[in-house]
């Protein structure tokens, strides 16, 4: 029980001599208790508040801080909709593999930010899914990426049942980065793959292109990772959260 | 005495390793494959140029006239 823990909720009664005590209890503001044990102990008892709705308490044990609504103790604050799962910097590597089992059936769908800061030399960036430390290549991949080069040019690239979702590039000291929601990786249902990519570089020049990419992998297939290939060397980062499901 | 090129180094998980054999094989078919697409897109773009310079016409104006 920590120092700020209490084992009761006075009440006092008009004339009553208050002590040191009863002033330090009253004066610790939100109550904290050692567990929810302690917490229900400390109401209804003989010079003690009654429970009522609107009184907090601090739960040591959990960390968490408490409400009554009236009927029930309820946590303060909301379930956050995304959730950190893994990450990692990378460094002149030719492919970048999420860990098995990024994707579990803790989470529905994913949300990937990819950023590859420079490469050893022009490189196409292809995607593709994962399953027990294998990459897929087989020919489920379609893909449709509606886009533009920062000179006007279009920049679209498509693909119907091939290998590997195709994303444009990077131009050695330009960045590549995608943002990506990854859907359904591990449930009966396709998974699909939609979000955008913001690449630099073509086969000659050093291009912006902004791509709105949509990707299914067109088997029911479940995976557990996903990744990211390049035709050179490339540096850069990663992130992997879970969407929450409720 | 020859020595063994370096394969590429990959990024699995958390550990960072040489490619395996098969995945060196898929990495150049995947980078025999984009070179092939690019000269189909650089092929495709050139014939287009082609057919507008032959019209008379820029890129604009035919977009305008495809609708």
């Amino acid at each position: 029980m920590g120092a700020n823990a209490v084992t009761t909720v006075p009440v006092y009664t008009a004339g009553e001599v208050l002590t040191a005590a009863d002033m330090n209890i009253t004066n610790s503001g939100i109550p904290v208790f050692a567990t929810t044990v302690t917490r229900d102990a400390a109401f209804g008892g003989t010079g003690e508040k009654t429970l009522a709705e609107g009184q907090f308490a601090y739960i040591e044990a959990t960390n968490t801080t408490q409400y009554y609504d009236g009927a029930a103790w309820q946590s303060v604050g909301v379930t956050p909709g995304l959730v950190f799962i893994t990450g990692a910097t990378f460094s002149a590597v030719t492919s970048v593999s999420l860990p098995t089992s990024t994707f579990s059936a803790t989470y529905t769908n994913y949300l990937v930010q990819f950023y590859a800061t420079t490469a050893t030399a022009q490189a196409d960036i292809t995607a593709r899914f994962r399953a027990a430390g294998a990459d897929n290549t087989t020919s489920n991949y379609s893909y449709a990426s509606n886009g533009v080069y920062s000179n006007g040019n279009d920049a679209n690239l498509s693909g119907n049942a091939v290998s590997s979702f195709a994303m444009r590039g990077i131009y050695t000291n330009l960045p590549f980065s995608a943002t990506l929601t990854i859907s359904e990786p591990q449930t009966a249902n396709e998974a699909t793959v939609t979000g955008m990519v913001n690449a630099n570089g073509n086969t000659t020049t050093a291009l912006t292109a902004s791509l709105a990419f949509a990707g299914l992998f067109n088997d029911s297939t479940s995976f557990d990772s996903f990744s990211f290939l390049a035709s050179a060397a490339i540096t850069g980062n990663y992130k992997v959260y879970g969407y929450s499901n409720s | 005495m020859a020595t063994a090129t370096p394969k590429p180094m990959v990024l699995d998980g958390h550990e960072v390793r040489e490619m395996t054999d098969a995945e060196l094989a898929q990495h150049e078919l995947d980078k025999a494959e984009a070179a092939a697409q690019a000269a189909a897109q650089a092929s495709r773009a050139a014939s287009r140029q082609a057919v507008l310079d032959k019209l008379g016409l820029t890129a604009d104006e035919a977009a305008a006239l495809l609708g």
